[in-house]
Order: C-alpha cells, then structure tokens, then sequence
C-alpha cells in the first residue's frame, strides 16, 4: 500500500514538474545537463539498458545528483510525463512549483 | 537548500576518450571552454593523454632498460565534451606551459609540436613517481 501511494506521487510531481518546471528528455540531453550540472534530479525508467543506466549514475555520482529508478518502464514514464513518445530518461533542471527534488532522495 | 551542483569537468580530471584516433586512452584536462569558442561554438576541452603508455617495469630491468620502458607518447587534442567519458581519477599535474598558450596552443605546428613535447615531459616524470598508476596503465576493452 505504501508503495503504490509513492509511485502515484511521483507522477503527481512529475506533472507538477511538466507543467511548471523546466525539464529535458532523453539521454543526450540528460548528459549534457549533467555534464554543465544544470540538472537536480535525474529519471530513469527501468527497462533503461544497463549500460546506459550505469554510464547516467557515474556521472550522477560525479555531480553529486540524484538518480530516481522509476517504478515503470519508458513507455510508463512517457506517458507519466503527459507525452506520446517513450521517455527512458529524464533530467530536471527546475522543478517549479513542485517539491519532487526534497521528497524523492529518501524514496529512491 | 543544498547548492548540490558539482562540476566536474575541470582542469586536473582524469578522462577516456570515447572517439576518433585516440578512443580509449586516458587523457588529463589541462584547459576547459565551458562556452565554446567562435571556432567551437560547443563545451570543449583541451586535454593531454597518452598515445602511447608507457611499458611494464620490472625489478631486473637495467637502468637503461627501465628508461626505455617508462617513455611516454604524448597527445594533445581539444576535444568535445560528447566525445569523453570522465572518471573519479585527477591527475594533478601543472600544465602551466601547455596551458598558458590557450587554444593557440595548437594553432601552429612548431607550436603543437613544443606543447607536446612539455606534456610529454611532465606525464613522464609523473609516471616516474610511481603516483596516479591508473592513469598510466592502459584501459583493456
């Protein structure tokens, strides 16, 4: 029960986000932001390849950002975003209104 | 408010290079242009690696052998952003004369030529220390 009411409130804060925030899709952008440390979250969608996801967190890890594993796959994490298109990751640069940034580091 | 934003990419990092010639070595930043310049309009770095790593030394290696082996082929290159992978690694080494020429550094040959041949003498003498020993063993892939 605890799990579900979590996944259901990163996709609240997820929209919040889209609709508010400023944001990039997909892996390139993500590495750029993460190379010029404009982003403070990063998601990843859990059918991410295992390199691809690897290669994210140690640049995470050198940036000192944090990485969300979400709970869904690319297709789940598209359409969490409110868009059409399959999104295996996703970088944050400001989360607007929402506080997606303090509450998700205890979730992970 | 956690001012959590590190960058990483600066003077003294360790890096591979994932593209071109020299995929696969190891390469130290020496200068990074955050903003591009006019003829880069991109985030790029000049680094300086190793084109060709020294040689495994053993104990009974003669002096002049252990010479021959820790010589070093040195590279410089600026190189895109995209085409790097960073590591944990620093190689604090004071790059002061490659550095100090900037983006002319390799503008003309002879130039090129006078940076390298700096570089190469300041990676060899690292190497001597026997300090940074990941930085000068080669990546097997």
């Amino acid at each position: 029960m605890a799990q579900k009411k979590s996944g259901d409130n990163i996709n609240n804060k997820l929209q919040l986000v889209m609709k508010s925030g400023k944001y990039t899709l997909g892996y390139k952008t993500v590495l750029r932001t993460l190379r010029n440390s404009k982003a403070k979250l990063v998601i990843l969608a859990n059918n991410c390849p295992p390199l691809r996801k690897s290669e994210i967190e140690y640049y995470a890890m050198l940036a000192k950002i944090t990485v969300h594993h979400y709970h869904g796959n690319n297709v789940d994490l598209g359409t969490a975003c409110g868009k059409y298109f399959r999104v295996c990751c996703l970088s944050i640069i400001d989360p607007g209104d929402s506080d997606i940034i303090n509450a998700t580091p205890a979730g992970q | 408010e956690h001012a959590k934003m590190v960058k990483f990419l600066k003077t003294g990092k360790a890096v591979i290079l994932l593209q071109g010639r020299f995929a696969g070595r190891k390469a130290v930043i020496v200068r990074v242009f955050e903003e591009g310049t006019r003829d880069r309009p991109y985030g790029h770095c000049l680094v300086a690696g190793l084109a060709k790593y020294p040689k495994k030394v053993i104990r009974k290696d003669s002096a002049k052998k252990t010479a021959k082996k820790s010589r070093v082929k040195c590279f410089l290159k600026l190189v895109n952003f995209t085409h790097i992978m960073p590591t944990r690694y620093t190689l604090d080494v004071d790059f002061k004369d490659v550095a100090s020429g900037g983006p002319d550094a390799l503008a003309t040959r002879d130039k090129k030529v006078a940076s390298c041949k700096a570089a190469k003498a300041r990676l060899e003498e690292r190497f001597k220390t026997g300090k940074n020993r990941w930085f000068f063993t080669k990546l097997r892939f």
